[in-house]
């Protein structure tokens, strides 16, 4: 008799409502953790008075308590919302094209198309119905895929099988002509890593309409709040956890697995492994090699590493409002051609496109008083640092921090005089602490292709399960769902034995 | 029907599936990136590094430099200010204490760190009588954030040096020099004796050499006339030395005292806060007159700590939990020994503990009952999850 029900490796969003989904199952459970924190990317780092936010910007899919989205849903669920303070942010985002446009988008579809309408008057027609197929396109998905309509079929639910693949550009370009009017409409490209002229346009229409209706959040003491809180309910479930532990291999034997030698030695039995790690480095480096299905290894070949990031973390000693910030999400762009911009992602060339969030705006609590912080991240493949060699690695985190302050400079001229603690985090900075090659924050590229309607939880060897981005999107919510569901596969698959 | 079978029905479907057949002739199966994470992290952190000391120098009668080369592999280079935490074992105990890398960072071949011997201090009296050439150690890699950052710190820095706090001082004055760096430095270096001045000559050289390099010494008991700067560094001493203040950084570095001293007298001067950079220190010479330390508890009173499934053993209030661990022979994550990078943070189940001022804490981390052994201080019987 294996001595664990499950082994889960990784404690990042998805390996952590999977662990505690199993535990509160009463099934009993161990969490092996590389680090000595749980979060994976929902973590923060304490520098000078501040205590700042690593990746969390906007929180979807939680709603308020009255109307409860996906995400607060599922936290219920789990009993952790009691110990969670959730911060609703007053607008959707704020997109500046800096000495050339700026506009502040309400999280109310019909403010939202009020304000479009009246800064692009010539496309306000073409805006409406635009939003009308957003809103038909996730109506349709909702009603259709998440409460899993029996009689789902192509007659029933027209604006979802025609639309859900095709490109968000094409669709934008069919109902509007601004280009910037279509740039601000897509600009949560950042939040998918694939520019709009290759994001599949249900994801964008999903985004959209998702942010508007259960509105961003963020919470008090940042995602590392929310890691903590699903760690303590996991261990107070009867749930077993070992950080500073990493796994060091998956031990498969006929076509099933055995169990987890973690890397002080120690061996853990176990016939379910649920990883939380890439799935790269499962198959490649925690599996013998004779072990692993050739299947597996060749649903590889049409997957590429996705993009990592830049951030530039900076505690501020002065009032958001003080050096302009208004808004907690600003978007800044110096074009709207955001495939040159995504074509720099693999350079080490400033893209002229980063986001600064300022928690502050919405919680004045988040930094010190009379202090705030600024992120303000980039997207970028890890490839060009991996050109880096060890010596010039500091000096090249600067130059590419130094560019993306200078574009911050271009809306918030005296942020820097402000600045009383800066941190860099490069992609290499990513792959040191997620374990993930290229640094990859959202698993592979997420093209249509990569989507989870051509990915699986679960591999061909028997009891092997996957959590989080590698097998689907990428994201907070979605890892977090990810747990809970390929959780959900499994106790289905222990009854069945 | 299920979502697979839903899925065909989309525009688009048959494309895709053809396009990952495609992809699937050409692409990569990744099986050449084995071990990458792990090969990539090696270069730039690894988890720890094995060294052996080449050379000791006898800088004073108190100080001594051990230069650390690597037991085979490379060095992971660092910045200057950053610090090694050197695991050693010391009166029969297995401990750890994080030292500044005084040689510049130009230097790939070895890390310097400079001890001085203090008075109750076991390790740095291991290290100055025990240590020889061909001791064998392991570190972390370099980490630690008192480094010059080029976004904000601009060009014209101030070192406020008190003792052995020179040693990072010294990193990034070698690294300024011999880059031919255009930032101009002013080293003010607080020691108690002539005698206690570390790097003299050096300095001296240097300072000949660099003109955008400047070093005033100031004794706090000098000998009889002597006619150098006398005393503490004050506002008043800084005034006068240093002239306008506006564009300056200021880097602290020193013994517990100076800490606080040193940013009173940067605040009389005006100086804002975010202009002046802080080293971390190790715990506080007596916990027991830090401000909150609850009267009722001596430094003396010893309480037990359970290891959740594991040992109990005795802690004294007054020496961080830490400590107390690694007398028992229990040995955690160790980093910075500070209070500051969290990587020894443990979850503290029953019991009470004081943390300093000053001490890191995540808000959350503090909400759901972690704490930071390193500098943590029992307060009641503890039990902790390891």
């Amino acid at each position: 008799m294996p001595v664990y029900d499950a082994v889960v490796i990784g404690a990042g969003n998805g390996g952590l409502t999977a662990a505690l989904t199993l535990a509160q199952a009463g099934k009993k459970v161990l969490l092996l953790e590389r680090h000595n924190i749980p979060g994976g990317c929902a973590t923060s780092f304490v520098r000078g008075r501040f205590e700042f936010e690593v990746a969390l910007h906007q929180l979807s899919g939680m709603g308020s308590p009255e109307r409860p989205g996906p995400l607060r849903a599922m936290l219920g669920e789990m009993g952790v919302l009691d110990k969670l303070e959730f911060v609703e942010m007053e607008n959707l985002y704020r997109v500046v094209f800096p000495g050339t446009f700026d506009v502040t988008l309400p999280t109310n579809r019909e403010q939202l198309v009020k304000e479009l309408s009246l800064r692009f008057p010539k496309d306000a027609d073409g805006l409406s119905r635009f939003m009308d197929l957003v809103y038909r396109f996730s109506m349709e998905m909702v009603q259709g895929l998440f409460f899993h309509d029996p009689d789902i079929s192509r007659e029933k639910y027209p604006v979802y099988f025609t639309y859900a693949f095709r490109n968000s550009q094409d669709v934008m370009d069919e109902f509007m002509e601004s280009p910037f009017l279509k740039a601000i409409l897509s600009v949560y490209w950042g939040y998918v890593g694939v520019p709009p002229s290759m994001l599949s346009f249900g994801d964008l229409a999903i985004m959209l309409w998702a942010y508007i209706e259960f509105k961003p959040y963020h919470l008090k003491g940042g995602s590392q709040a929310l890691s903590n809180a699903l760690l303590d309910k996991y261990l107070a479930s009867g749930g077993e956890a070992r950080f500073n532990c990493a796994a060091r291999k998956i031990v498969v034997d006929g076509g099933a697995v055995k169990g987890v030698i973690t890397e002080q030695g120690d061996r853990v039995d176990a016939g379910v492994v649920i990883s939380n790690a890439s799935t790269i480095h499962t198959y490649i480096d925690l599996i013998d090699r004779d072990a692993v299905p050739a299947s597996e290894l060749d649903a590889f070949k049409s997957h590429s590493i996705g993009p990592s990031a830049f951030t530039v973390y900076m505690g501020l000693d002065c009032e958001p409002a003080d050096i302009g910030i208004h808004e907690t999400t600003n978007f800044i762009t110096t074009t709207v051609d955001a495939d040159r911009a995504f074509s720099l992602w693999k350079t080490m060339e400033q893209q002229g496109w980063a986001l600064l969030t300022c928690y502050d705006v919405s919680d004045p609590d988040f930094s010190p008083p009379g202090t705030c912080q600024a992120a303000l991240v980039a997207l970028q493949y890890g490839d060009p640092w991996y050109a880096v060699s060890p010596q010039e690695y500091a000096d090249a985190k600067y130059r590419y921090a130094e560019g993306m302050l200078k574009l911050a400079e271009r809306v918030f001229p005296k942020i820097r005089d402000h600045i009383e603690e800066l941190e860099a985090a490069s992609p290499l900075t990513h792959l040191r602490y997620l374990g993930h090659p290229g640094g990859a924050i959202y698993g592979f590229d997420q093209y249509a292709k990569d989507s989870p309607y051509f990915l699986t939880n679960r591999s061909a060897i028997k009891g092997l399960f996957f959590a989080g981005s590698w097998v689907g999107s990428g994201g907070f919510q979605p890892t977090l769902t990810s747990g809970r569901s390929t959780a959900r596969s499994v106790l289905k698959a222990l009854r069945k034995q | 029907m299920a979502l697979k079978d839903v899925m065909k029905d989309i525009e688009g479907y048959t494309r895709i599936t053809e396009e990952i057949q495609t992809l699937r002739k050409y692409g990569s199966d990744f099986t050449d990136r084995k071990g990458e994470v792990e090969r990539m992290m090696a270069l730039l952190h690894p988890k720890t590094v094995p060294l052996v000391v080449s050379e000791i120098v006898t800088e004073t009668e108190s100080t001594k430099t051990f230069r650390l080369t690597a037991r085979g592999g490379h060095l992971p280079p660092f910045q200057a200010g950053q610090y090694i935490n050197v695991f050693l074992e010391a009166g029969g105990v297995r401990t750890s204490r994080p030292y500044s890398i005084s040689s510049s960072p130009t230097q790939t071949g070895y890390y310097d760190i400079t001890i001085r011997s203090v008075a109750d201090g076991f390790v740095s009296s291991w290290f100055l009588e025990e240590a020889r050439v061909g001791d064998a150690f392991e570190s972390t890699s370099p980490s630690g954030t008192f480094t010059y950052n080029p976004l904000f710190h601009g060009n014209d820095l101030v070192f406020l040096a008190g003792g052995s706090g020179v040693t990072p001082f010294m990193s990034m004055i070698r690294e300024v020099a011999c880059k031919g760096l255009d930032r101009r430095i002013h080293l003010v270096y607080g020691s108690t004796d002539v005698k206690d001045i570390i790097f003299e000559q050096e300095l001296a050289q240097i300072t000949q050499r660099h003109p955008n390099i400047q070093v005033s010494h100031v004794i706090s008991s000098p000998p009889k006339r002597y006619r150098g700067l006398k005393g503490f560094i004050t506002a008043e001493l800084m005034q006068e030395l240093l002239g306008d203040l506006s564009a300056k950084t200021f880097y602290v570095c020193g013994p517990e005292v100076m800490y606080g001293f040193c940013r009173a007298e940067l605040e009389k001067l005006g100086v804002a806060r975010r202009k002046v950079r802080t080293e971390v220190y190790g715990p506080p010479r007596d916990v027991t007159s830090q401000p909150g330390w609850p009267g009722d508890v001596k430094a003396g009173d010893t309480f037990s700590v359970k290891i959740r499934g594991g040992r109990t053993i005795p802690a004294r209030a007054g020496e961080p939990l830490m400590v107390s661990l690694e007398r028992s022979h229990i040995v955690i994550p160790a980093l910075c020994r500070s209070g500051e990078c969290s990587l020894c943070r443990t979850k503290l189940m029953s019991g009470r503990v004081f943390h300093p001022e000053g001490v890191k804490l995540r808000k959350s981390d503090r909400q759901f009952g972690y704490i930071h052994p390193c500098m943590a201080y029992p307060l009641s019987d503890l039990e902790i999850l390891l």
